[in-house]
């Protein structure tokens, strides 16, 4: 079993894009709600039946609580914490503990929720908050490139298409999600993809014209930003507000979630019977999951029991 | 078996590297007395990092060269903004070109040169907060704990007295912002009104106010329709005394009428007034108990003890109107202050009644009280919680001995009778008898309780003024109309009365009276009249209407979809629309199609727009509400109270900036329109500019100085602008100080 305590609340969990056995964590004291926040950069046995299947390789202490994370697409020891007080945090795991954060972006005016890397233009980033913005950063400015105000309300992710550089589409509690090309002055589409806050969003790996939005309504809709009138597919399954949704690195219609109802969903919503994973292994909200890019079926999940799971598909998260 | 406990998250792993638990209350001591300097030597508690290189791992590279990595960094540690742009120079991808050129291209006034960006940047300081890992980090981790999992069951959530946490502003900033988002995600399949009572609950054991700016994503609060009639009930004499903070935002939050067996308490302290020096002492007690619980008799420290008076005479000076929307603080604040509390998991009436002897010695013997109890607190906690009761009893009935006189005055008062009848609701069992099982019950009870005693006193009978020059005016009617067209409402008021006394059933005089009340701010009247006027002419369409916007602001859904639907059924135009007999229960839905059909008929029927814009505001469709008042607008360009109605709404939907304009189009129509001068105040206080919000709220009152709720909201904003040294004329009513301070 495949399991690491934390000592804070666990926010956001994502795979290292270079080295299938390192993942970063996010972390958060009282539920991010009040206190510190620790970013953890942990490292997977490579042996199956390791005593330590995680170790920590590193682990870096924040003045409140992180709400994601993301590692840079360009160089492998690059990690960027967004942070609930607004600020965006750059550590180098190559660079010793004293000289880290090796930067602090303060700009937005209050938490931010969520951080995404350009897989294409490997230098640039996006930072969503709050703040009702989503700002456009690139690792070697001290000042975000521009800042896209455009959601009435909190802005919870906003994901980069995987094939266009300059598209990205933003989810709000505004109950929008809205794709952006950076080239344009505003927004290019507003999508009213549902009736409660949109908490999370995500394009196609496969397909850069679909777009998978999560929401409050506990529902997933995965959308055609062509023909955004009606759903390509509603998923229904979750309890509760879905948090995160996060399209396969390896399987165009695989869609992995969690939910505020403590479970991991993975679906095809290609398919009839979308469900095809339901994982129930944290006893609090699951509220970060990620899928490798490096090994097919390898997900990763953590929730607020302060716990990071990685498992392959298909595996009891919680076997022996 | 190591696992199963990290998994199940036992308690020894809860709190890892728990600080000093070998002094935990000076753990608590040091939380609450450096909560309010959150600085650098904060970094000394926690590491800034716990990189464990051990493996080599962490400082492998890829291989890609990151050859302006200058080794040098190690020499210059604390700061290492230069090092770090050179290095990321690195980072670089191999397109900067492209992508540089683009971007460059977008206008960017931020983008810095290249050259200066050192200088540019901030540079690092990683300022941890406390490293709350004592007993405070504890309590608040269990406390949220509970908040979060009151989402699983949706049950109310039930806060537990707290001992002060020593949060600062910004930690309560972070408490109110944060909770209220997420509580949103959480509670998904609740009503707003759950949600926010969840955050109250939360807000107020912790002693956080709660914000009137607290956003909400899509559901505005009701704030300013529900002004509007709301508070209606109690009539009260303005309070004697200065009285210190939260005695009148107590009142503020019970404006329900004496026969309230729960108000108790606001009808003793205004009438006799009190520094609110017993609330204090009765939160130091909770807090003492609650210490005693948690702490398992150990001595508090007196230096927090000291810190946690302190904290809370600071939060008892605070009013905040958000709690006024929010029955569930009654209840909590009730639990907080003592009147009830847990023991042996039951739910008791406190049957000390400590706090009011205090207050009366307080107020008997002036300032006095203040040392006497301020060297009772010490005394008593010097000498230790265990003996601390006895001996407050003791020297209550050595004072009792002294001052028989106000003892005897004290009971003279029929305070008896509240504690009788408070005792006896809890022998029935109205605040649950048995377990805390029962406290999602009783917060029900106490609603319904709540809600039917406001019904019941507020069809309020009209109060006729006593001395009326126009009783006997040959044709007070058309004298009332001229006065209400120049808009001189108080005067109006007056003729209309003598005209309705002279002709009870005239019902456009009781409707303009009730138009009278309504524009000068004055509720209860204006309902009153409006139902004397439906009385004598069942079919008024204008009356009918008014009703319905009144039940509308009072949220009485099915009473305001009564009327509604009685105006279209009765209108010679529309009467079609509806089935002929009036169904048992009306749906929102169908009256909202009813109204639709009616709007398709004749679009350019301004009434059917302002009756649209009333349902959404009924079913919270804000945009929907603010765009049928608008194409009302369109065709009454000119009328006043529609464009007010359309600030109201504009200030639902959480646009008060928006508000403003509209409140001031009404005022431009009519200048003397009390209302909106109130509602405009209303509208500056909600977006923080509370020295705006005065000048309109005194503007309000200059011209009607009877308008109660006007007083109230003065009270508040001047609170909450630091304004205290203007509260006694507030208290005093005295507008010709406040006119000269705060002129429009």
């Amino acid at each position: 079993m495949t399991v690491f305590k934390v000592p804070f609340n666990g926010y956001s969990v994502k795979f290292s894009p270079f080295y299938e056995s390192q993942l970063a964590v996010a972390t958060a004291q009282n539920f991010g709600i009040l206190g510190n926040g620790r970013l953890h950069v942990l490292q997977l046995s490579p042996a199956p039946k390791s005593n330590q299947p995680i170790t920590e390789i590193a682990s870096f202490d924040t003045a409140d609580g992180v709400y994601d994370c993301c590692w840079s697409e360009s160089h492998d020891s690059l990690i960027i914490a967004a942070v609930a007080d607004g600020s965006l945090k750059l550590y180098d795991l190559s660079l010793p503990p004293t000289a880290n954060p090796i930067r602090s972006l303060q700009e937005h005016t209050r938490e931010v929720h969520a951080v995404d890397f350009n897989v294409v233009r490997k230098d640039s980033f996006l930072s969503s908050s709050w703040d009702d913005t989503v700002k456009l950063w690139t690792v070697d400015r001290p000042a975000s490139v521009r800042t896209f105000k455009e959601h009435a309300y909190c802005v919870y992710s906003a994901a980069w298409n995987p094939r266009h550089a300059d598209v990205f589409a933003s989810a709000s509690g505004d109950c929008t999600a809205r794709i952006w090309d950076i080239r344009e002055p505003g927004s290019t589409m507003i999508l009213p993809a549902h009736e409660f806050e949109i908490l999370s969003c995500d394009w196609n790996k496969y397909d850069d014209c679909i777009i998978a939005t999560a929401s409050v309504d506990k529902s997933i809709k995965v959308w055609d930003v062509r023909n955004f009138r009606v759903p390509v597919a509603v998923l229904n399954g979750h309890g509760y507000a879905v948090r995160k949704v996060k399209f396969s690195p390896h399987r165009a219609s695989v869609i992995a979630s969690c939910s505020y109802d403590m479970t991991v969903c993975l679906w095809d919503y290609m398919v009839e019977d979308a469900l095809i994973g339901r994982y129930d292994h944290h006893t609090e909200f699951a509220v970060g999951v990620d899928m490798s890019v490096l090994v097919d079926g390898l997900l990763a999940s953590t929730g607020w029991d302060e716990l990071v799971y990685v498992w392959q598909h298909g595996m009891d998260p919680r076997a022996p | 078996m190591a696992m199963r406990d990290l998994v199940t998250g036992g308690a020894a792993c809860a709190v890892p590297g728990s600080s000093s638990s070998s002094n935990p209350m000076g753990a608590l001591a040091n939380a609450l007395l450096g909560s309010s300097s959150k600085t650098q030597e904060r970094l000394r508690e926690i590491p800034t990092s716990a990189t464990l290189p051990s493996d080599g791992n962490a400082f492998v590279g890829t291989g890609e060269p990151l050859s302006v990595l200058p080794g040098s960094e190690f020499d210059h540690p604390p700061h290492p903004n230069a090092q770090g742009s050179a290095f990321l120079q690195g980072f670089r991808s191999a397109d900067q070109n492209g992508l540089a050129d683009v971007w460059d291209e977008i206008h960017q006034p931020q983008q810095i040169p290249y050259g200066n960006e050192a200088a540019n940047f901030p540079s690092e300081r990683p300022g941890l907060q406390p490293d709350m890992n004592g007993p405070p980090q504890r309590v608040l981790s269990s406390f949220l704990h509970s908040f979060v999992n009151s989402s699983h069951g949706g049950i109310p959530f039930r806060p537990a007295p707290l001992p002060v946490l020593g949060l600062s502003e910004g930690d309560k900033q972070c408490i109110r912002d944060r909770s209220s988002i997420m509580a949103r995600h959480f509670f998904a399949d609740k009503s707003d009104d759950f949600i926010n009572a969840q955050v109250n609950a939360l807000l107020s054991s912790l002693e956080i106010d709660n914000d009137v700016r607290a956003r909400g994503p899509m559901h505005g609060r009701y704030r300013e329709l529900e002004e509007y009639w709301n508070e209606s009930q109690s009539m009260r004499p303005p309070i004697p005394n200065a009285a210190d903070g939260w005695v009148t935002e107590f009142a503020h939050h019970h404006p329900v009428g004496l026969s309230d067996p729960g108000n108790w308490v606001q009808s003793f302290e205004q009438e006799h007034g009190t520094n609110g020096w017993a609330s204090e002492f009765e939160r130091e007690q909770s807090q003492l108990s609650s210490l005693d619980r948690m702490r398992g008799g150990v001595m508090p420290d007196m230096a927090a003890m000291e810190q946690s008076r302190m904290l809370a005479h600071t939060l008892a000076q605070n009013n905040d109107p958000k709690f006024q929307n929010s029955k569930f603080f009654q209840f909590v604040s009730k639990m907080s202050r003592g009147e009830l509390s847990i023991e042996d998991n039951q739910f008791k009436a406190s049957s000390s009644t400590a706090g009011d002897w205090a207050t009366e010695y307080q107020h008997q013997y002036g300032s006095g009280g203040q040392t006497w109890a301020d060297q009772f607190v010490h005394e008593e906690l010097s000498k230790g919680p265990d003996g601390w009761a006895n001996e407050f009893a003791a020297e209550r009935g050595q004072i009792e001995l002294v001052n028989d006189e106000w003892v005897n005055e004290f009971s003279k008062l029929h305070v008896n009778d509240w504690a009788e009848e408070f005792g006896q609701q809890v022998a029935e069992g109205a605040f649950g008898d048995s377990s805390a099982d029962n406290w999602a019950s009783a917060y029900d009870e106490f609603v319904n309780e709540q809600t039917a005693l406001k019904q019941r006193s507020e069809r309020g009978v009209y109060e006729f003024s006593d001395l009326n020059p126009y009783v006997g005016h040959p044709n007070p009617m058309k004298e009332g109309q001229e006065l209400f067209r120049k808009g001189l409402l108080s005067e109006a008021v007056l003729a209309l009365e003598a005209e309705v006394l002279k002709n009870p059933e005239n019902a456009e005089g009781w409707r303009l009276l009730g138009i009278a009340h309504a524009e000068n701010d004055d509720d209860q009247q204006a309902i009153a009249a409006m139902m004397r006027a439906q009385g004598a002419d069942p079919t008024n369409l204008e009356v009918l209407l008014a009703l319905g916007v009144s039940h509308t602001n009072e949220l009485e859904q099915a009473a305001a979809l009564k009327y509604l639907y009685s105006w279209l059924r009765h209108h010679p135009k529309y009467g079609t629309v509806v089935p002929p007999d009036q169904p048992e229960n009306l749906y929102y839905g169908d009256v909202a199609t009813y109204f639709n059909d009616a709007a398709r008929m004749s679009p350019d029927d301004a009434d059917v727009h302002i009756v649209l814009g009333v349902l959404y505001n009924l079913s919270r469709e804000y945009d929907k509400a603010i765009e049928s008042f608008q194409t009302a607008l369109k065709l009454k360009p000119r009328d006043y109270s529609l464009w007010n109605k359309l600030g109201a709404t504009q200030a639902n939907s959480v646009q008060s900036a928006d508000a403003i304009l509209a409140y001031q189009q009404a005022l431009d129509l009519k200048p003397n329109y009390v209302r909106a001068w109130a509602n405009m105040g209303i509208s500056y206080a909600n977006q923080g500019m509370y020295e705006d919000s005065i000048r309109y709220y005194v503007r309000a009152l200059a011209m009607n100085p009877k308008a109660d709720n006007a007083w109230q909201y003065l009270r508040i904003s001047l609170s909450c602008a630091s304004r205290n040294d203007m509260l006694e004329a507030c208290d005093a009513r005295n507008l010709d100080i406040l006119q000269k301070e705060f002129p429009l």
